[in-house]
């Protein structure tokens, strides 16, 4: 994949993933009752204890972290942004791992809501891994990036073109 | 001769470039991996870091997943000290607090899991219970209806495990211990380890008896028929008040301050004076 195509990709994972996110604090906010397909199990996990982490609403975390992605990907590209990216990815599949974990076995209900934006982190996750491991190159900004970071320029990102 | 010559200096050059190109392409090489070894070296920090925090979330978070879990045994002996004195010397009977013959009967329908339920039992009930039962004027009756619980099956189990207490005429320091120490609610708090402990929680409960007794099929029924009671009655909230004198009709006490007991002692005095 290019990387071009791969940026674009995680940009537009990375919207879906904030529109999810901006609704369920939206809901969280204006106390209202999510939109559920399995029962009650949103309303369940949205109303749980859990669904606060030191008192801020794990919904508004997730969309501070979307924000901080789309930043760190629509940005002039370098290594250190992709590290960013990789890095805010990471934190994030890791919350959402957690989260998973505490709808599976303490509240035992699962939010779609929660489990879509799980998935896309998880996507998003690997791919920029796999973005900041073979060290993309970044013809926009090349010159700044290669300042930064030289071996941003090596030859290394064409190895898998 | 000189084109030997030449060929000699032409293989030397090429020797020359080739050399070159080979030390350009594993000094390329050596750099590749060098930056290599640098992302991986980032990469695992930040997932060495990420995995600490998320130890720490959990381990934080954990003692949280059941509210009452992180009530400390010296405010859990509080509560129980406070429930103590509030309903003994009270005689109890099932589902019933108060003198049998009492002459006014107030029928509390409520769900273990309703925190407007707590507000009430923690707010206007004790004064409630003070003024009118303890003085032998006011007997009440927990009868269960299910709103905030959701789970039909937590709901008859954890209704059922107040029942069982209730063999023991100790329902009503079940119920006041659950409403003292409710946990968020939808949090799915009410386990089997939690209803064991608050049961390990009421004074001089008969823990085996009470675990034997929650499989009686008539406390599953006595939740049922209370739900149905409460149906017939027109309530789908909780906590929902019938009040009339003892063994006479029984009319819905609309609306009464939860926080305070004006609203229930106003009814009493009537249903006294009359």
């Amino acid at each position: 994949m290019g990387a071009n195509k791969l940026r674009i990709t995680l940009i537009v994972l990375g919207v879906i993933g904030m529109a999810i996110a901006s609704y369920l604090t939206y809901i969280h906010y204006a106390e209202i009752k999510p939109l559920c397909t399995a029962g009650n199990s949103c309303i369940k996990v949205q109303s749980s204890v859990y669904s606060k982490l030191a008192g801020v609403p794990v919904a508004l975390m997730g969309l501070i972290g979307y924000v901080a992605i789309l930043i760190s990907l629509l940005i002039p590209q370098s290594e250190n942004t992709r590290f960013a990216t990789m890095a805010l990815t990471l934190v994030g599949f890791a919350f959402s791992a957690y989260l998973t974990y505490r709808e599976l076995f303490s509240i035992h209900a699962i939010c779609e809501w929660c489990a879509t934006s799980a998935g896309i982190l998880t996507i998003m996750m690997c791919l920029s891994v796999w973005r900041f491991l073979r060290g993309d190159p970044a013809p926009a900004s090349a010159g700044a990036a290669a300042a930064a970071a030289p071996e941003a320029s090596a030859p290394l990102g064409t190895a898998s073109t | 001769m000189s084109s030997v010559e030449d060929d000699a200096d032409l293989t030397r050059k090429q020797r020359r470039e080739q050399a070159r190109e080979e030390r350009k392409a594993l000094e390329q090489a050596e750099a590749a991996d060098a930056v290599r070894r640098k992302r991986m070296t980032r990469l695992g920090i930040v997932v060495a870091v990420v995995v600490v925090a998320v130890v720490v979330v959990l381990i934080a978070t954990g003692g949280s997943s059941n509210s009452h879990t992180a009530t400390s045994s010296t405010a859990k002996t509080a509560t129980e000290t406070g429930i103590t004195s509030l309903v003994s010397g009270i005689p109890q009977s099932g589902n019933v607090l108060g003198s049998p013959t009492a002459p006014v009967t107030l029928v509390y329908f409520g769900d273990l899991e309703c925190p407007v339920c707590r507000e009430f039992t923690l707010g206007a009930l004790p004064a409630v219970i003070q003024k009118w039962v303890r003085t032998g004027k006011l007997k009440i009756e927990y009868r269960s209806l299910e709103t905030a619980t959701r789970e039909p099956e937590v709901f008859k189990t954890q209704q059922v495990a107040a029942l069982a207490a209730g063999k023991q005429d100790k329902m009503w320091n079940f119920i006041e211990t659950f409403y003292h120490e409710q946990g968020e609610e939808d949090s799915g708090y009410v386990t089997e380890k939690y209803l064991q402990e608050l049961a390990q929680q009421v004074p001089g409960l008969d823990l085996a008896k009470w675990t034997t007794d929650r499989s009686e099929p008539a406390l599953a029924n006595q939740v049922a028929s209370d739900e149905q009671a409460a149906s017939n009655a027109g309530f789908t909230g909780t906590p929902s008040f019938l009040i009339g004198k003892s063994g006479g009709a029984l009319k819905k006490l609309e609306n009464p301050s939860l926080t305070e007991s004006s609203g229930f002692d106003a009814e009493i005095e009537k249903l006294l004076a009359g």
